[in-house]
Formats: structure tokens, sequence, C-alpha cells
């Protein structure tokens, strides 16, 4: 009976049919499920299976990420109302666009993913400086700083990656603090990552998502 | 040769001395004039001086009359754009803050009677006299069912595409085809001869196959209707290869602008022989590389590309951080292995 709920709810995010996944969720409440399984045993791993396909199956959309991310956010937000115990979380993330960038589209996919896997996001918005940045990281004792570009000259530019990186070096925070960076410059090459002092890139929301939590995880030990 | 009628000929498999060698370069025209870009685009005059500078500095094949692609939201009432002195122009204020603007929203009667048409009427005057005989000038386009994005943000207009109300969605984009097809007619009024329609929201990297057939096509007939001469259907850095037969069958264009993720070799054969398709380097890449880096990259897509010829090498928009010896290192090895002769 339980695979037919994760079995469902997947089909219904692969088709971007969010009202169908929602539905999936309040039947399965409404038939004993508790909100604590919704999360961890459908919405979680539904997250893990859209990874899954995304380096098996090309055809898989920036559309299909994007309300992945934003039905599981939603979800996840709903059912953690309804805990019996508050979850811990994992650890916590300063994201933003980087300065010079009014972008948000890839930014509220790795949010969305983010909440689902419990951990917390402070979000900046777009536009952002470095030292802004660096300066919310410190002050909410975040592990992570996701800068989201994308322009070549918002990725590559002295207010970016690079800026934040001189930051912490000069405030000799890199071991508590990582950055990851995303956008469609770093899409194109795969090593410019790490000519802007990032400590790690995506090339999607989901696999940014992981790849926050795995930063946070390393920090923390 | 001219490359204009290298180009025409290459659509129409003629014989050629060389591969067509398109060069996009766009904010590079600023530092061209030792202007701020805000100053730069400020005038059609600046940017024609510009473009005509680069090509005589560089010598590839067009120039550009399209000023920077937020352009097209000045044109239908945004406000601010954002400048910056190592990149492209953004959108800073979306002309619409909700879904609750669009029934309200408006465009323009008559583009071409818009202040913000001024720069690029003047432009491309100036273009088409000087080099309009021998040279493509090009233009670009938005897409009705993309062009939402930088009126309301990309994540807005995903949102609306995929669960919001659909009559809503459909009003927003049967006023874009509407401005679309205006500025389709200006453009080739003015003298464009090459117009980049750009529509990632018609590739499946960005929307499920079945969205792009149902939904994106149909809108692209519409914007379309008035025809597909110089039409060069690009996905916006977005690769195309997933929908270029779809294109060539419900469009009948056939002149293509993959993404440097595109396989070439499938590029060449879903155009069949017919009209063109590009070989595209990653610019963003070559920013690191070194000038053979640069050379062989163009060597291997010369190599790819020309057999059989309908093929035509090209960028992506030329970000500003690229090294000079690269741009000529590039343009160097064009020439040399674009060569038929």
């Amino acid at each position: 009976m339980f695979e037919s709920y994760i079995e469902d709810y997947n089909e219904a995010v692969y088709e971007i049919d969010k009202e169908g996944a929602i539905e999936v969720v309040e039947k399965a409440l409404q038939e004993g499920v508790t909100p604590e399984q919704v999360v961890f045993d459908i919405i979680i791993p539904s997250i893990e299976e859209m990874m899954a396909e995304i380096v098996i199956n090309a055809d898989t959309n920036l559309a299909q990420h994007f309300m992945t991310a934003q039905i599981a956010a939603e979800v996840t937000e709903k059912m953690l109302a309804k805990f019996k115990i508050p979850p811990e979380i994992i650890g916590r993330v300063i994201f933003g666009s980087s300065h010079g960038d009014l972008h948000s589209l890839g930014k509220r996919i790795v949010i969305g993913c983010l909440k689902s896997m419990m951990i917390e996001v402070i979000d900046l918005g777009v536009n952002i400086k470095a030292e802004d940045f660096v300066n919310a990281a410190v002050e909410q004792e975040a592990q992570v700083i996701a800068i989201s570009s994308m322009m070549v000259h918002t990725a590559t530019g002295e207010e970016g990656s690079s800026r934040v990186r001189s930051l912490l070096k000069e405030r000799n925070l890199e071991k508590q603090i990582k950055i990851v960076v995303g956008g469609a410059p770093f899409r194109f090459d795969h090593e410019l990552y790490s000519k802007v002092g990032a400590d790690n890139w995506a090339a999607d929301g989901v696999t940014a998502a992981k790849m926050i939590k795995k930063l946070i995880l390393e920090v923390k030990t | 040769m001219t490359p204009l009628e290298i180009l025409s000929a290459t659509i129409l498999g003629e014989p050629t001395p060389r591969v067509p060698i398109f060069c996009n370069l766009l904010d590079q025209g600023a530092r061209t004039l030792n202007m701020l870009p805000k100053q730069y685009f400020s005038k059609g005059e600046y940017v024609a001086e510009g473009q005509l500078k680069m090509l005589k500095h560089y010598g590839h094949d067009n120039v550009w009359s399209a000023s920077y692609v937020g352009k097209e939201a000045q044109l239908l009432g945004c406000n601010k754009i954002l400048f910056s002195n190592n990149g492209a122009p953004n959108v800073a204020d979306f002309v619409l803050k909700s879904w609750a603007d669009i029934e309200n929203f408006v465009i323009p009667k008559d583009i071409t009677q818009h202040p913000q048409w001024e720069s690029i009427g003047d432009c491309l005057k100036i273009l088409h006299q000087e080099v309009g005989k021998t040279h493509p000038i090009c233009a670009y386009v938005t897409a009705a069912t993309s062009l939402p994005v930088i009126l309301m943000g990309m994540d807005k207009w995903m949102e609306l595409v995929l669960v919001g109300p659909t009559d809503l969605r459909d009003l927003l984009v049967k006023k874009c085809s509407d401005f679309v097809q205006q500025q389709l007619s200006a453009y080739r009024a003015a003298g464009a001869n090459v117009i980049i329609y750009a529509n990632p929201f018609a590739t499946t990297y960005f929307l499920p196959k079945k969205l792009v057939v149902d939904w994106s096509m149909p809108w692209m007939q519409q914007d379309l209707k008035g025809g597909i001469d110089n039409i060069v259907f690009y996905g916006g850095m977005a690769p195309i290869n997933t929908v270029t037969e779809l294109v060539v069958d419900k469009l009948n264009i056939n002149i293509f602008y993959p993404a440097p993720e595109d396989d070439l070799i499938e590029s060449k054969r879903f155009i069949k022989g017919n009209g063109l398709t590009s070989g595209v380097l990653d610019d963003i890449k070559m920013i690191h590389w070194s000038p053979e880096q640069t050379r062989n990259e163009v060597k291997r897509i010369m190599q790819l590309g020309k057999p059989g010829g309908h093929f035509l090498f090209g960028t992506g928009f030329m970000p500003m951080a690229l090294p000079e010896e690269n741009i000529i290192a590039m343009l160097e090895a064009a020439f040399e292995y674009g060569s038929y002769e």
C-alpha cells in the first residue's frame, strides 16, 4: 500500500501535476500515514529519485526540477507543522544571487529541495554583495554560502564568489563556511567553480541540494 | 564573394570559398569606443560605430543591430536597466509584478514610434548604409512563449506556464506574439537580414516535449505567420537537437543555431541537407583556454561541420572576460580551417 503512495507521488511530480501530488499526500494522511513518513519516506526519496533520473534520462527538464522542488517544499512545510516532535535541522545555508544578477529561478529550485531535506535556508534575495553573504553567514552561523549566477560577468566578477572567498580567507573562516555556486555559466565550464574560489558546484537544483548537504556535514564533523 | 553572398550560398548548398564565420560581439562595443556601456547603448550611432569598428578589427562576417535583450522589455514598459561595466545589461525592474497585471498589460500600437526604438532604428540605418549589401546584419527577437521571462522573471513565468490558469497564460502570450510580429516586421523593414528567433521555452531543456508540441509550436506558428524569411531558430543557449526535426516539420524553418552541447553531427543530420546549421563554440570555456586550445576547438568544430556544407561557424554571446588573444586565435583558426579551397 505504502509503495503505491510513493509511486503515485513520483508519477505526479514527474508529470508536473502539482494537484495530483498533493492529492496523493492528502490521501496518504487520511489513510493513516504520518506527516513524518510523508516527508522522510515519500518526499525526500522522490527528490533522490529525480536525481537518479537526471543521471540516466537526458529528457528530464527544468520544468520538472522546478516543480519537484516547489511541490516538495510546499508539502514539507505543511507536514512540518504537523510533526509530533520538531525535526532536527541538519544545517543552515545563506542563499542569494550574486552581485549584479537578478535571476531567481535556479535559487528557488535549490531552496525548495533544501527545505524538504531539513536544511534551513536564509534567502538574501538577488543582487547580493559579497560582504552581505559573509556577514549573514557569520551572524546566522551558517555552514554554506550558496551563490547563484546566471551571467558570466556576475559568476566571474570581482564582487561574486571570488570576493566571498577572499573575505572568508581574510577573516579566517574557510574551515567553518563553504561556498557552493550554480547557474548557467558553470554548466558550460565545469571547472569554472574552482576558478571563482568555490568549493563545489552542481549542474541542477536537485544535485545542488545534495552537494550542499554533504558540505554541511563535512563542516560539522 | 562577400560574407552575405557566402551565407546565402551556404544556405542553398552552393559552392563557397569558406564557411560563414559569425562572432557575436555585443558588449565589447563600449570598450572599443572607450565608453561606459550606459553611454554606449544610449545611442544607435554609438552601437553602429562599435559594430563597424569591431568588424574592421576582427574581420568576421556579421554585425548586430540589437543592443541588449532588455531592450525588448524597455519597448514594453520596463524603466530600469542595470548596466554593468563587465557584462550584458540586465532587466532590473519587471513590468509585470504579478499575474494580476497581465489583464491590463498593453503592447505599443507601433513599436517603431516608441522612443526606445529610436536607437535600434538609428543603428540599423547606419549598418544598412555601410554594410547592408555585403554583410549579414543580425537582429534578436525573443519568441512569445519566452518573452514573459523578461517581463515578470523566469520563476513567475515558469509557474504560470506549468500550474497557472491557462487562459491568463495564453492571454499574455497572445499579447507577446503581437509584439513579436511587430518586431519581426520592423527589423526586416529596417534592413536586418538575419533574425535570431530565440525560444528557450520551445526546447526540452526547459519544458516537457508534450508542452513544446502542444503549446510552444502553435504559438511559434502565430509569431511567424508573416513568414520565415531570414529566421534562425535558437534555443537561447539551451540544446535544440531534440526539437530540431519538430521545428522543421511544423514551421518549415531550416536554419538553426544550436547550443555548444548539441551534437553537431546530429544537428547536421536533422536538417537533411537543406538550409543551414551551426557549430557553436563554447565561449564561456574559451575564457580560460590558451590560444592553442582555442585553435584546436575551432579545428574540431570545422572538421565535424564542413563535410556536406550547409554549415556555419559561430559563437555564443562572447563574454567580456574573453582575452583578446583568444578572440584573434579563434578567428584566425576559423578562416584557416573553415576554408574549402
